[in-house]
């Protein structure tokens, strides 16, 4: 360990991955004939790959004309996605600044042309019918060289597109929601890529408007725009036209709970400002997710359209990835790429194919907006509701299939029934009703409680208290058992391996005031639990208080009767009392063991007797 | 818990509601019970309260206004009373004349005012028998009660409610309701608990004459001419039956009463689960 103090050094994921070794080649790389170097190529370097949603390549791969089209891959992407497009059948150039990935690169795909050096190094000669770029601009630059401004960039771009080409491209939204939950201290000085800070170039573009604006002035056509959540370099949902700032379209209330998924898969165990599920809903009620989006995703030709969707979206890590379309009732949820179905999480299943899903709005807000208003009727009736829901998919008290992970937070209400969200996982034996409703109730009680939201019941009510006053407002009770079970499949869904999960399920048992999260740590949720605990604190110091003062009157009333008591006992008449109490207890007492005695030899007598009438074995009457 | 919370036998009726198995002996409250209809935040002015501790009021609006002066962890729950009536049917036995609830203090205060002129004014509006009902430290006074029997009404008294966890009369408000259900109208000189009871309990409902001045009255929350104000449907020789009654639900929080398992856990009444955090 060096003097470098410890908060400078760099993060791991930005680290160069070997240190670097001067005059030293890979002898692997000196007959790579794939790889040419562009210029301003990156020596001791290497950029950490972004994610690949299948979102994302589901979208990139509808792109792909047929075999032999031209497709340029610019900036560090993940191998799958090259994979993707290399299996359709492209021809596929990648665009690298790091000398040390293109090796690596060239080396891992022969198939796959690979340049190293900075975009601002393409010339005439570089032109493709496909140009992709889901990294975003800033990877685009070198260290080396003249820098491009993000205008230039965007040119660059544009003029690799050939006439009848598609650009593909992912930009970060300054204003996303990230930037404004974000808690990460030192990041920039942390980061060796920030010789300037991500995102510095004066004219870049801030909106999608304007992203959309500058295309066109380079020549392309954005025929899709796409907010991007939850992550700017990990986007899994896709929000597209049709859909996005139309807060009145049917598919409002899946994209809610789709989103909310998202952000906790994203930000699970992340330290963050704030919840950022908190901001998003409230950026979908508004019909802003364009405005607060963490990236954009835009699809430009020069001429001609592309379809697109309304919603897009998928895992974050796999290939999953379906969209939703608004059908008679509801909506349709269409797998386009299929999951892993030999994918296991404890006693769960991947899920896949075609399946209807409700629209409306997501029952945990109606629930949360009840709790605000302090409507307990209200409430009550919702929560009938919900149990009549359940038990009516209930056979012989048990619940089969993706509706047996049934969650307030991905329940849909379209106001005259409930249904699910898209489903992801199914458990694979049936699940008891009781624990369904347990845990629906838990799980709102939790999300109450370490989201900070209002609700009429103390403050200083435990999810376990409080999961058993909502039940107990259907007159249904909360088991242990069912308590636990409904716990179990909690942590089958986070997926954690064993030693984590008993972790975990202290964690979610001792869901308290004082407990600040159950997934995103974030700051504000934490002031907020910590002033919860203050008032607990403050709670328990003041019936310390009380009590003292009650003990002290009590004592204080004993006291008194005892004086009295002594008081009578002095006189005439409680002298007689006490001693006729004496004679009494006395008289009782020796009757008592009379009695007893009496009645042991008499049983003694009848025992006697029986033995003498009772015959000897063998004996013939 | 707090003396208060059994008063009128409350915690012992929310017990029986709850389906307890000794409700003559309720456990601890976590919290303290609203022990009577009032305009303020629902607990009794003066009274020396736990910081942070739960308090369980009757109405929403009591539960807002409890808020707004500083009370937190106000959960609404509904009156006893209300609970009380929901367990216990009515017989429909037939109705006949006027309970009459003079306006009382509490044993700390002294109501001024004049009995005779109220007892001539109900005599002259009432065409019914009169019963009238004084709370338990006027019904100790020989002098007011043959005031009252001297004009010809029935004089009760629905019992003691009990003070610092001792003589507390478990059948106070079964008395009450009883009596309200013999009678077809309900009348006070002030708007109290028993004019909400009454409506309640199926009495036409009059408020009318000296509301009587309460030594160290408290005008905090607007006193007398604030209820006036407030409430004008139940003042008068005559009122509207419907829309007093839906006054009273709202007030007594009737058409919000919590279920028996949620009543428990509200309460602090429900079994423990068994917990291996």
């Amino acid at each position: 360990m060096s003097d470098r103090p410890a908060a400078l050094l760099p993060e791991p994921a930005h680290a160069a991955p070997e240190p670097p070794i001067p005059g030293q080649v890979n002898p692997a790389a000196a007959v790579l004939t794939n790889l040419i170097r562009i210029g301003d190529e990156m020596f001791a370097w290497s950029d950490a790959v972004t994610g690949y949603s299948g979102a994302l390549r589901h979208l990139v791969r509808t792109l792909i004309a047929g075999p032999g089209t031209h497709a340029l891959i610019a900036g560090p992407h993940h191998d799958e996605m090259i994979t993707s497009l290399v299996d359709s059948g492209a021809e596929v150039t990648c665009l690298v600044r790091s000398l040390r990935d293109a090796e690596a690169l060239a080396l891992r795909f022969p198939a796959v042309g690979v340049l190293c050096g900075s975009a601002s190094r393409l010339g005439p000669a570089h032109r493709y019918d496909l140009v992709v770029c889901l990294d975003g601009l800033d990877r685009l630059n070198s260290a080396e060289g003249t820098p491009l401004t993000d205008d230039q960039l965007l040119a660059t771009l544009a003029k690799a597109v050939t006439p009848d080409g598609t650009l593909v491209l992912r930009h970060e939204n300054p204003l996303g929601i990230h930037t404004a939950v974000e808690l990460d201290p030192g990041a920039r000085e942390r980061a060796d890529s920030a010789w300037y800070p991500p995102g510095s170039s004066a004219d870049r573009p801030a909106s999608l408007s304007e992203l959309t604006a500058r295309l066109a002035i380079f020549g392309l056509h954005a025929t899709a725009g796409y907010a991007a959540f939850p992550l700017p370099a990990h986007p899994s949902v896709l929000v597209g036209p049709g859909l996005l700032g139309e807060v009145g379209a049917p598919l409002r209330g899946p994209l809610q709970a789709v989103l909310a998924r998202a952000y906790t898969d994203a930000y699970r165990d992340s330290p963050v400002l704030s919840d950022p599920r908190r901001i998003a809903g409230r950026a979908l009620r508004a019909g802003a997710e364009a405005v607060l989006a963490p990236a954009w995703v835009t699809v430009s030709r020069a001429s001609g359209e592309v379809p697109s969707h309304a919603l897009l979206a998928g895992d974050a890590d796999g290939p999953h990835a379906y969209t939703l379309t608004p059908a008679d009732w509801g909506a349709t949820a269409t797998t386009l790429v299929p999951a892993d179905e030999t994918a296991v999480r404890g006693g769960l299943r991947r899920v896949n194919g075609a399946f209807p899903v409700a629209t409306g709005v997501v029952l945990e807000e109606r629930l949360f907006g009840l709790c605000a208003s302090a409507d307990l009727p209200g409430l009550r009736t919702e929560l009938c509701r919900l149990a009549a829901w359940l038990d009516g998919h209930a056979r012989d008290g048990l619940v089969t299939g993706p509706m047996a992970l049934a969650d307030a937070g991905e329940l849909l209400d379209d106001g005259t029934q409930l249904g699910l969200a898209p489903p992801r996982w199914s458990p694979e034996q049936p699940v008891a009703a009781g624990t369904v409703l347990t845990r629906i109730a838990w799980r709102f009680a939790a999300r109450l409680i370490t989201s900070g939201q209002p609700h009429p019941w103390p403050v200083t009510s435990s999810a376990t208290d409080l999961a058993g006053l909502l039940l107990g407002m259907i007159d249904r009770p909360l088991r242990e058992d069912s308590l636990r079970a409904a716990l179990e499949l909690e942590l089958d869904l986070t997926g954690l391996p064993l030693p984590d999960r008993d972790t975990r399920r202290r964690e979610l048992l001792a869901i308290a005031p004082g407990a600040a999260t159950i997934d995103v740590p974030g700051y504000r949720e934490l002031a907020e639990a910590l002033w919860r605990q203050r008032y607990q604190a403050s709670h328990l110091l003041a019936q310390m208080t009380w009590t003292e003062q009650i003990i002290r009157s009590r004592d204080l009333h004993l006291s008194k009767m005892d004086w009295e008591i002594q008081l009578y006992r002095r006189s005439w008449p409680g002298r007689f009392l006490m001693v006729a109490r004496s004679g009494y207890k006395l008289v009782r007492n020796d009757t008592r063991k009379l009695s007893k005695k009496i009645g042991k030899r008499r049983a003694a007598a009848r025992r006697a007797k029986r033995d003498l009438n009772f015959p000897e074995p063998g004996e013939v009457i | 818990m707090h003396h208060a919370n059994y008063y009128y036998g409350h915690a012992h009726v929310l017990a029986r509601y709850c389906g307890l198995t000794d409700p003559a002996h309720p456990p601890r409250m976590l919290g303290y019970l609203q022990h009577g209809w009032n305009i303020g935040d629902g607990m009794a002015p003066g009274v020396p309260l736990v910081d942070g501790s739960p308090m369980f009021v009757w109405s929403e609006e009591t539960r807002r206004r409890s808020v707004s002066q500083g009370r937190r962890n106000v959960l609404a729950i509904g009156a006893p009373f209300a609970y009380l009536t929901e367990m216990t049917p009515d017989a429909g036995a037939p109705r006949e004349g006027t309970i009459f609830y003079p306006f009382h203090g509490w044993e700390g205060q002294q109501v001024m005012g004049d009995h005779q002129r109220l007892i001539d004014e109900v005599r002259s509006v009432e065409d019914g028998p009169v019963t009238v009902c004084l709370y338990w430290n006027e019904h100790r006074v020989r002098g007011i009660r043959r005031l009252y029997e001297k004009a010809g009404f029935r004089v009760i008294c629905h019992g003691y409610r009990g003070f610092w966890w001792r003589d507390h009369d478990r059948e106070f408000l079964g008395r009450q309701l009883a009596e309200l259900r013999r009678h077809r109208r309900v009348v006070s000189n002030r708007l109290c608990s028993a004019i909400w009871y009454g409506l309640l309990a199926g009495c036409d409902a009059a408020v009318y004459g000296d509301p009587m001045v309460l030594e160290d009255g408290d005008l905090t929350f607007g006193g007398e001419p604030r209820l006036r104000r407030q409430w004008p449907e139940v003042y008068g020789y005559a009122t509207d039956r419907e829309t007093c009654r839906a006054l009273a639900r709202r007030e007594l929080g009737a058409d919000n009463l919590a279920r028996p398992m949620e009543l428990r856990n509200a309460l602090g009444w429900a079994e423990p689960l068994e917990r291996c955090a």
